[in-house]
């Protein structure tokens, strides 16, 4: 597996040199930016990685940073770092996609930590991007009856009164619902739910 | 028939008659022309007496009716006899009895300085005596005790009465009771320096932070490339690894100094209340009234009537008007043709306050601007640079703006908005 890519965006030049030395040597690829317009546009690989991200850049205040990320589908965990010593409430409240706030200077050992916890969640994340990649690309491999079957099944309704609702053969609607589960990999009903639900074709239960 | 003597005697007789009431008749005039002369002596009189009386009347009149008046006057008036060495009273009025708390009976022949007892002041008792020695008047403010032992602010005047030949003979004193006005003053004093050290502390606070995070940035980077530095000489040498150690802790113990500097200053949480705008910036300009004043500044204001209130903290509210108005001040300052400073509030439809400080200085030169608002920029040779930008984190933490135009008539408009029915963010 390759080595998960640190990115920092700070506009001190020398607090970017001395972070991207400090994490090289634990061993992280790492990318430096100035200015959040930089980080927005570069092309950025698709391997675990995670953002040491300055609150206070030129360009754009680093809380504000989330919003294009999301628009632009870029799931990487955020570790927030200031050179403000308290980080306000309002902020806090808006965790969102940030794992950790560091108050500047901070020790290798705290950086560490964060980016770890940050790695961890981003693998999760990445598993979870990655599992629903899959299903959507299973989900396209079925025809419009069987999609519509699916939507049927997953929230609830017995072959019967999928039979009279679309007005076939009940024969007709267990062929269908065998090829969907087939395409979809799926062992049994409640593994259909769930990729319904991950795939949000049907709500979420609670 | 008659005998020759008969006759004689017979005329004789009659010669003595006449003769005796020939001097009747001049003793009877003599008398009358006494009685008369005498009694147009006593008309004269008569009239002397009228006349005299009338005058004691109207003089009487006179007394009465300045008695009345001086009872009536709402200072303390008093008359002392220069005769008497001791500073006797001879006559004082209600104001001063019930200023001082003693009745006509006790105050009447006592030396008027130890009417304030054992506490008055007696170092002022001397100056005063000294004064009026000197035939010149006293005018002065002390603090004298009324008979039940309460303090009160005597404004104090005595000046002399003198005689026709000019020689003092009286000394006639006004006494007023400035206990409430002092007290007024008092307060306002002490509610400009809350202010002011409110203003300062912010002021320190917002120094300390920018200092803070300025210094924060080379801690990173020296800490950060430390530790990188020490880790790539693990196991290669640990003399220089050692030293890297000793930067390291350096590093943390300039940082824990920032940081213990930064709780020291922390700012107070905002507590917020409903207030009224226009009142608001009438108190201020009552805090400001002296410093108006002097300055020779006129503040005109334009309040909106009936604004709804806004949800805010009053202090730091009130921090940022004393800012604009003391900067507009400053820029007004030592030019007498621009004298004016108008304060004007009014309501963008229903959402939001405007608030506007309009001076008529020299307004601010385009290059300045943009950089107006920022920490340490200032372009007065004793200015921190720190009062506009914290004014404006003030206000964008009530969900406000701050700005400013240059006036096309001249001076500069500084203005802030204020979102009815708003809250307050914390700010940093």
């Amino acid at each position: 597996m390759s080595k998960p890519i640190i990115y920092v965006v700070d506009d001190d030049v020398s607090v970017c040199r001395a972070l991207s030395l400090l994490l090289k040597s634990h061993g992280f690829e790492v990318e430096t930016f100035n200015r959040a317009k930089d980080f927005l546009t570069f092309k950025h690989f698709k391997r675990a990685s995670c953002l040491v991200l300055d609150v206070e850049l030129p360009d754009i205040n680093g809380f504000a940073m989330q919003e294009p990320m999301l628009a632009q589908q870029l799931f990487i965990p955020i570790v927030f770092i200031t050179g403000h010593g308290s980080i306000p409430m309002s902020v806090k409240a808006m965790r969102g996609g940030a794992v950790d706030f560091l108050a500047k200077p901070f020790t290798d050992k705290e950086l560490l930590a964060a980016i770890d916890r940050a790695i961890a969640k981003n693998k999760i994340q990445n598993k979870e991007q990655a599992e629903l990649t899959k299903i959507a690309e299973f989900i396209k491999t079925l025809s419009p009856t069987e999609l519509e079957v699916f939507r049927l099944v997953a929230s609830g309704m017995a072959n019967k009164q999928i039979a009279y609702k679309r007005g076939i053969v009940l024969q007709t609607v267990k062929v269908h619902r065998s090829r969907v589960m087939q395409k979809l990999r799926a062992k049994n009903v409640t593994e259909l739910i769930r990729l319904a639900e991950k795939a949000k074709i049907i709500p979420a239960q609670k | 028939m008659l005998d020759k003597g008969s006759i004689i005697s017979n005329i004789s007789d009659q010669l003595r008659i006449k003769r005796q009431e020939s001097a009747r008749g001049k003793t009877h005039n003599e008398l009358s022309n006494t009685v008369n002369s005498q009694a147009d002596a006593l008309k004269v009189k008569n009239v002397q007496i009228k006349q005299w009386a009338d005058k004691e009347q109207r003089a009487e009149a006179q007394i009465h009716i300045r008695t009345k008046a001086m009872d009536a006057a709402t200072d303390g008036i008093f008359i002392i006899d220069v005769k008497n060495k001791d500073f006797s009273v001879i006559y004082s009025n209600q104001a001063f009895q019930t200023m001082v708390g003693y009745s006509r009976k006790d105050i009447i022949g006592k030396n008027y300085f130890l009417l304030y007892a054992d506490i008055a002041d007696l170092r002022i008792a001397e100056e005063i005596k000294n004064t009026l020695q000197k035939d010149e008047s006293f005018q002065g403010e002390m603090l004298n005790f009324r008979k039940n032992g309460d303090k009160f602010w005597n404004y104090l005047r005595i000046s002399c009465v003198r005689d026709v030949n000019g020689v003092v003979t009286h000394y006639v004193g006004i006494q007023t009771d400035v206990t409430l006005m002092r007290r007024k003053d008092f307060e306002i004093k002490e509610q400009r320096e809350e202010l002011l050290h409110v203003t300062r502390v912010g002021k320190l606070a917002e120094f300390v932070s920018s200092l803070a995070h300025e210094i924060s940035q080379p801690l990173t980077s020296i800490l950060s490339y430390a530790q990188a530095a020490y880790r790539m000489l693990e196991g290669k040498d640990s003399q220089l690894q050692e030293i890297l150690q000793y930067i390291i802790n350096d590093d943390q113990r300039a940082a824990e100094v920032i940081r213990r500097l930064r709780s020291l200053l922390k700012k107070s949480d905002p507590e917020v209340k409903p207030i009224d705008i226009n009142k608001l910036i009438n108190e201020t300009i009552e805090l400001m009234a002296t410093d108006v004043t002097v300055r020779n500044k006129v503040i005109k204001i334009a309040l909106e009537p009936k604004l709804p209130n806004i949800n805010g903290d009053r202090i730091q509210l009130q921090q940022v008007l004393l800012n604009l108005i003391s900067n507009s001040l400053d820029a007004m300052e030592g030019r007498d043709e621009f004298r004016e400073l108008s304060i004007r509030t009014s309501l963008n439809g229903s959402e939001e306050i405007i608030v506007e400080v309009k001076d008529s200085g020299c307004g601010i030169p385009k290059e300045n601007m943009k950089k107006l608002f920022s920490h340490f920029f200032t372009s007065k040779p004793d200015g921190l640079g720190m009062g506009l930008s914290i004014s404006r984190s003030i206000i964008e933490a009530h969900g406000g703006r701050l700005e400013v135009k240059n006036n096309p008539e001249g001076g500069a408009i500084f203005y802030f908005t204020i979102p009815v029915g708003g809250g307050v963010k914390e700010w940093s």
